[in-house]
């Protein structure tokens, strides 16, 4: 089968091949009317990114003094690391990152696998209205996330939602948004929303296997299933580790779903995921320690997103 | 490797910018003026429809004017723009901020104290309007509104059930058995789900969560009416008699209008939201006095109300206040604030104009609901103290609160450990506390 060496040739990844740049020779005319261009660019990335990064850290290493009933002047003094212990101490905030890890350990490979069997469905050469299904499943993803979400807390509000009347018109009783099932309604919430933006992710990659592997495969006496499993995944594998990054970001910033929920679900707390609990803390004025929960926040999806690529890389080198 | 650092820092930038990356604008009104030219006063709140008031005070001055900007509200980041405003240096004089946020307000340094401004308009407003605006002895705002309470009740089903409206808790815990008896599905109330709602209840059995004494606050969450309002609606809720529903949201609504709950302990502004958002019970619905502890008293609690404050750094604190004061009690100003905002006055001669007093006539009782009100306003006890860190500790009690209407502990507890939390919070900020 061409399966092995296929996978070999894609997981070169660009990172590995180290080619140095050659010693450009830019007139300094060219490199003057380069940086003009880049200016526009460079100047809003610097302010609207760069900076509140270097801010935020900075902010989180101080703490705001305050003496007696607090209405004198209050000044900002260097802490140290004394903010993150104490959101590492913060039973709160460290549960919040147990609840988005429970969320994204059952939803991110869910997902994951539905969108890459859509995917392949829409792919394979049978299947009839490919433009219309494509759409379809993407659609949801084109609803503004917020609104969305106001959606869903309509739908499963036992008092005004559908679903719960139908479900105990056939006897089960249950109720969407307790301590318990809330998890899958968010987790039911962020499939809806983001299958169809990783299926597109993968149904491209797809468009890019050539025609004559799974025509040679076929001829092999390969099947549809077959032929995905040996030639098309494998193809698609950079896509899938993509989407799978991409969703395990997302899960760790989990914001818009809950906070919206959160007004209609007992089984919401005002810090139920890290950035709910981040928001938590600038509300309540103390921007320091809000400053070191983002900063957290950010390490930690910084280590799983490259852990997860390691890791994969790894297991690609070794297949 | 370097185009995956890339992303993943964007992602990084991402999270970060999302706290640290604050609006910042708004211009100073602070600037020194050629002479001869009359004081702006910038103004920030969240009301709608506050630029009239604004327009009559510039029409009516001449070497004051003011500037109104209305930003979103203060949960949503009206607040944080203040705070941040003040910190830049080139916050408006003026800030409209609720009773709860006065403290936390001031305690962050964000306050002028304008005593020697206000205090002789004392006496133009509800004492408990007052004591709101003022702590340890300084004022900090001035009044506007406050928000008496009183029962909302579905005067068709109370009638159906055979109930007249309770004028004690005991009578009122009777008619929920009542209302659970005659119609299975019903409930007499929602649970007090919101910090705010068990707050204005300890209120009028005379609790109060702070106070300071001396260079200390007093920190008593936890204190004897306020464990007797947390007792009371613990066995309510035990006895499946409350259910717990946000207030205000569509499904609550859907509730008042289907008669899964038939009646409501909220405050005046409350009425105008249900006729607002439930107009088929127009007619139905009727406003009585709040159930009182002893028999015969008229004790209400206060849930809401806002103050006009002056932030930190301006530059004419005396003409500012002074335009708070007129903003607040002047007759036309008022008028225009009770139609386009729907406020109850903190102001005594607001409590008697006729745009308040002709009443709604969603209400069975409408000639009735204005001395309810009043009578409310009158009688709320003036001492309670909202604490410097209310904006985190009314989302803390509101997740107890989730948590102990879905069975798992009970309100009296939950007060137990608020005290606890409170009291480390207070310190952690540096602050002291007397225990």
């Amino acid at each position: 089968m061409t399966a092995p060496t296929l996978s070999a040739q894609q997981s070169v990844q660009p990172g590995n091949t180290t080619i140095k740049p050659r010693k450009s020779r830019l007139s300094r005319k060219t490199r003057r009317a380069a940086l003009l261009f880049l200016a526009p660019f460079m100047i809003m990335f610097l302010s609207m990114k760069v900076a509140p990064i270097f801010y935020a850290i900075y902010q989180s290493f101080f703490k705001t003094e305050r003496t007696g009933l607090g209405f004198g002047e209050s000044k900002s003094i260097f802490s140290g690391f004394e903010n993150y212990l104490v959101a590492m101490q913060n039973s709160d905030f460290m549960a919040s990152f147990g609840r988005v890890f429970l969320i994204g350990i059952v939803q991110v490979p869910l997902m994951l696998g539905i969108a890459l069997v859509l995917a392949l469905l829409l792919d394979s050469a049978f299947s009839p209205f490919k433009r219309s299904f494509r759409l379809i499943f993407f659609l949801p993803y084109a609803f503004p996330g917020v609104i969305a979400a106001i959606m869903w807390s309509f739908l499963y509000q036992p008092q005004i939602g559908p679903f719960s009347a139908w479900l105990s018109a056939i006897g089960i009783h249950v109720n969407f948004l307790t301590d318990s099932t809330v998890f899958f309604s968010i987790g039911n919430m962020m499939t809806w929303g983001f299958t169809g933006f990783n299926m597109l992710v993968i149904y491209s990659a797809l468009q890019a296997v050539p025609g004559e592997l799974t025509e040679a495969a076929s001829l092999d006496g390969a099947g549809w299933w077959a032929t995905s499993w040996h030639i098309k995944i494998p193809a698609v594998r950079p896509s899938i580790i993509l989407t799978a990054v991409f969703s395990i970001i997302g899960t760790v910033q989990l914001y818009n779903d809950p906070a919206i929920l959160a007004k209609v679900a007992p089984g919401i707390s005002s810090t139920f995921t890290p950035i709910m609990a981040a928001r938590e803390q600038s509300a309540a004025n103390n921007y320091n320690l809000a400053a070191a929960e983002s900063v957290i926040l950010a390490l930690v999806a910084l280590v799983l997103s490259f852990g997860f690529l390691k890791f994969t890389q790894r297991k690609g080198a070794d297949s | 490797m370097a185009t995956r650092w890339f992303k993943s820092a964007a992602t990084a930038v991402a999270i970060l910018s999302a706290t640290a990356l604050t609006g910042c604008s708004g211009t100073s009104s602070t600037d020194s003026r050629p002479a001869g030219e009359p004081v702006t006063i910038e103004f920030w709140g969240a009301a709608v429809g506050l630029e009239k008031s604004a327009d009559i005070f510039n029409a009516a001055h001449k070497d004051v004017q003011i500037k109104y900007t209305q930003i979103s509200e203060g949960s949503a980041g009206g607040y944080a723009k203040m705070l941040n405003a003040v910190k830049a240096g080139n916050a408006p004089c003026l800030a409209s901020i609720s009773y709860n946020t006065v403290p936390s307000f001031a305690a962050s340094g964000s306050l002028e104290d304008i005593t020697e401004y206000a205090k002789d308009s004392k006496d133009r407003y509800s004492p408990a309007g007052w004591q709101l605006s003022s702590l340890g002895g300084s004022v900090y705002g001035i009044p506007v509104d406050l928000g008496p309470m009183a029962l909302f009740y579905r005067a068709d089903l109370f009638q159906q059930f055979g109930i007249t409206p309770p004028t004690t808790w005991d009578e009122f815990q009777t008619a929920a058995e009542t209302v659970k008896a005659k119609s299975p599905d019903a409930y007499m109330a929602p649970y007090p789900l919101r910090t705010d709602d068990i707050g204005a209840l300890a209120w009028q059995a005379g609790g109060n969560w702070f106070g300071t004494e001396g260079d200390a606050w007093k920190v008593s969450i936890n204190d004897e009416p306020t464990k007797k309002v947390a007792n009371y609606w613990q066995g309510l809720a035990d006895k499946k008699l409350v259910v717990p529903e946000p207030a205000f949201d569509t499904a609550w609504y859907t509730s008042l209008q289907s008669g899964r709950i038939v009646s409501y302990v909220g405050a005046v502004w409350s009425g105008a939201l249900i006729a607002k958002n439930a107009p088929g019970l127009k007619g139905k619905m009727a406003v009585a006095e709040l159930p009182q502890w002893k028999k015969g008293e008229h004790a209400s609690g206060n849930r809401g109300g806002s103050a006009y404050t002056v932030l930190k750094g301006c530059k004419n604190p005396k003409e500012a206040a002074e335009a708070a004061v007129w903003l607040t009690t002047n007759t036309d100003s008022l008028t225009s604030m009770i139609k386009e905002t729907g406020i109850y006055p903190a102001a005594v001669s607001g409590q008697k104009l006729p745009a308040l007093t002709a009443g709604s006539d969603f209400f069975a009782n409408a000639d009735k609901t204005a001395d309810i009100f009043t009578t409310a306003a009158k009688n709320t006890p003036d001492k309670w103290v909202f604490g410097p860190n209310m904006t985190s500790l009314s989302p803390k009690m509101n997740d107890g609160l989730k948590v102990a209407a879905s069975g798992q502990g009970t309100i009296p507890q939950l007060l137990d450990t608020i005290q606890e939390s409170t009291i480390a919070d207070l310190k952690s900020q540096g602050l002291s506390v007397k225990e």
